[in-house]
């Protein structure tokens, strides 16, 4: 059996669409495998999404693999991985980064013996494979470069690259990659379930987001406010969070949510690097800070420099307004 | 029973922040370190945590063992940090490589632990705010054939199993782990103590065990290294909206994401 040059790995927990990171992925996968004189390869393990085929046509794919699982736990996924590492040997194998492939990449590399890279933007082929990574919440960004011919597992940051359809597009081999998982027992027990509810922060198309300079948990409203006044969702940095402003699922940033709204709006947050992680990708940001040397309007699009409680209330009467108009 | 707490010695990262902030982040001749003497360096706050945790494992009446361990020369500032605090065993672990990399560093604590005896926990920080990998622990928990919980903000032992409660971007979760197990911590644990005046006096004068790679026969385990190391350009083109009052700023800032159909 021939050996895999670049693979995407992709774990489907239940049936849906390709989720746009994978696109992006792929694209950059792509680019990889070129460079290294070979094929763009697909794995995906679990329900297969229902547009996969065209996507990975879309993408110039050349062979898509498929593996049913029961069950998506993180030892039948490191399992599924190590056979299908076995047969096919791929020298790089992409991981779109989220909350359990931050587990199953580093687990599957351990696993091998191979070498590890997570936060990583880009993908460099030449003597050597290198691989650009963020560090120190974005502040700097760090070049590793691995020293062995074998396996690399490399985990991309969300936002690494924009989706980009190939030149033309391929006619994707389907094959079935068949392994017995059903001996794989999970080593940890899920005895009470996450209960997400209601939409999340990662598909807002507009987030309001409240930092310390609110000052106080009483002032969170303003946000919360001003979020349903834009039709949008709240966020916070983490500080507040950790003081039980608001809870978890609103924390935006490198240990929290990575979001890409059209509109993010942050008032009173400084922009640290690392609350820039989770949402350096939107599309606009708005500030209002009242230190006109804060590193939030480094990023922003707009910036206002003044106090938040001033203004907060001022925007929500003005996005109500202009809603009624 | 056996806690290990993995710790790292990492530069304060709010200080990088600030000198990266106004452009004066400074990388060494090597192309690669941060060379600035004037960026302290402190034990990584997830790993305060995880020792933190295993603090409260023993505040609820477990009887155990608190071993910390770090990876590095010349580490006694934290572990000392760590013996003030209530850990029993501290040790350093002096790779070959100064500059080891996260491949090394997990086979030197995977090889430790074995040397010392199985461990009934390994606690570790969810990752470290240098390199932001969160690799180490799923190194050695392979390394050692455990099973990995990650992001846990609490444990809690019910005989031989542990109840751990995680912080998923779902909400929190209660998992239960069977056996032995390595579990990353996360700052939802919330802070950890600080040593009493008279504590950290008694601190100063332990000194931690020191082992060497070659003690623990591990060589040959790196998979990567860092070669260069950079800060990343941020365009800077934020258009400031004044007004004489904060309904007139208000009023220009909506009009103004309409205008550029940020907003419908
Ligand atoms: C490993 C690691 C991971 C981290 N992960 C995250 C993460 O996921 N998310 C996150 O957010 N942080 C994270 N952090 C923390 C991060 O580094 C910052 O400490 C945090 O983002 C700061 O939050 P803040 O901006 O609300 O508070 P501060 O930094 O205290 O900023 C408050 C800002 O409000 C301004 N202000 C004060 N009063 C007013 C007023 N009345 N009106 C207007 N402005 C005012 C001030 O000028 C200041 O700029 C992480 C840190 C580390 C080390
Ligand atoms: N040099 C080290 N010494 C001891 N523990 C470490 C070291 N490096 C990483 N760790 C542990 O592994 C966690 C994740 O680190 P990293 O994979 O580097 O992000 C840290 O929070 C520590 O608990």
């Amino acid at each position: 059996m021939g050996s895999t040059t670049v693979l995407l790995y992709s774990a489907c927990p239940r049936e849906g669409s390709t989720p746009e990171e994978a696109r992006s992925a792929l694209t950059l996968g792509r680019a990889t495998a070129a460079s290294l004189g070979g094929d763009l390869e697909w794995f995906l393990l679990g329900a297969k999404p229902s547009d996969a085929e065209a996507i990975a046509a879309e993408q110039g794919v050349a062979r898509l693999h498929h593996c049913a699982a029961p069950e998506l736990g993180a030892d039948t996924q490191v399992a599924a991985l190590e056979a299908f590492c076995a047969a096919h040997a791929p020298r790089i194998i992409l991981f779109c980064q989220d909350f359990d492939s931050r587990v199953v990449a580093p687990r599957l590399a351990g696993r091998l013996g191979a070498g590890v890279v997570m936060n990583a933007v880009a993908i460099e082929t030449g003597e050597a494979l290198r691989v650009t990574a963020s560090a120190f919440g974005g502040d700097t960004r760090g070049v590793y470069e691995f020293t062995g011919d074998g396996t690399a597992v490399i985990g991309l940051q969300p936002n690494a690259c924009l989706p980009e359809a190939a030149e033309s597009p391929s006619a994707p081999e389907s094959c079935a990659f068949e392994t017995d998982l059903g001996a794989v027992g999970e080593r940890i027990v899920v005895i009470e379930a996450a209960s997400s509810e209601g939409p999340r922060l990662e598909e807002a198309e507009i987030i309001v987001s409240g930092g310390r300079g609110l000052g106080a948990s009483e002032n969170y409203h303003w946000i919360e406010e001003l979020a349903e006044a834009l039709g949008g969702m709240a966020g916070a940095s983490r500080p507040i969070v950790d003081e039980g402003w608001t809870d978890a699922s609103h924390q935006v940033g490198l240990t929290g949510r990575i979001t890409r709204p059209a509109l993010y709006l942050a008032a009173g947050i400084s922009g640290a690097s690392q609350h820039m992680a989770g949402c350096g990708a939107a599309k606009a940001i708005a500030a209002i800070n009242k230190d006109p040397d804060a590193a939030i309007f480094r990023y922003a699009r707009y910036g206002i420099v003044g106090d938040c409680l001033e203004i907060l209330p001022e925007l929500v009467r003005a996005a109500k307004e202009q809603r009624h108009e | 029973m056996k806690i290990y707490v993995f710790v790292k010695r990492v530069l304060d990262p709010d200080a990088v922040n600030n000198y990266a902030l106004v452009g004066k982040l400074e990388i060494g001749a090597d192309g690669r370190s941060l060379t600035q003497t004037a960026i302290p360096d402190l034990m990584n706050a997830y790993d305060e945590q995880a020792l933190e945790v295993a603090l409260r494992l023993r505040d609820a009446g477990t009887e155990c063992t608190i071993h910390v361990v770090t990876v590095g020369a010349d580490r006694t500032a934290i572990l000392r940090h760590a013996a003030s605090i209530g850990a029993d065993e501290i040790s350093e672990i002096v790779p070959e490589d100064p500059e080891v990399d996260v491949h090394t560093t997990a086979a030197l604590l995977a090889a430790f632990v074995r040397q010392k005896g199985t461990p009934d926990l390994v606690l570790c920080g969810r990752q470290a705010s240098d390199d932001d990998q969160g690799v180490v622990p799923a190194l050695v928990a392979e390394a050692l054939g455990l099973p990995l919980v990650n992001v846990a903000k609490a444990i809690e032992k019910h005989g031989d199993s542990y109840r751990v409660t995680r912080v998923t971007p779902d909400g929190d979760e209660i998992v239960a782990v069977e056996g032995a197990a390595v579990v990353t911590l996360s700052n939802e644990v919330g802070d950890p103590r600080y040593p009493t005046a008279a504590k950290k006096l008694k601190a100063r004068r332990v000194s931690p065990e020191v082992v060497t790679a070659s003690d623990l026969g591990v060589s040959g385990a790196t998979r990567t290294k860092l070669v260069q190391q950079f800060v990343p350009d941020v365009e800077q083109n934020c258009e400031f909206i004044e007004g004489a009052s904060p309904a007139e700023i208000a009023d220009r800032l909506i009009e103004r994401l309409r205008e550029d159909r940020v907003l419908p």
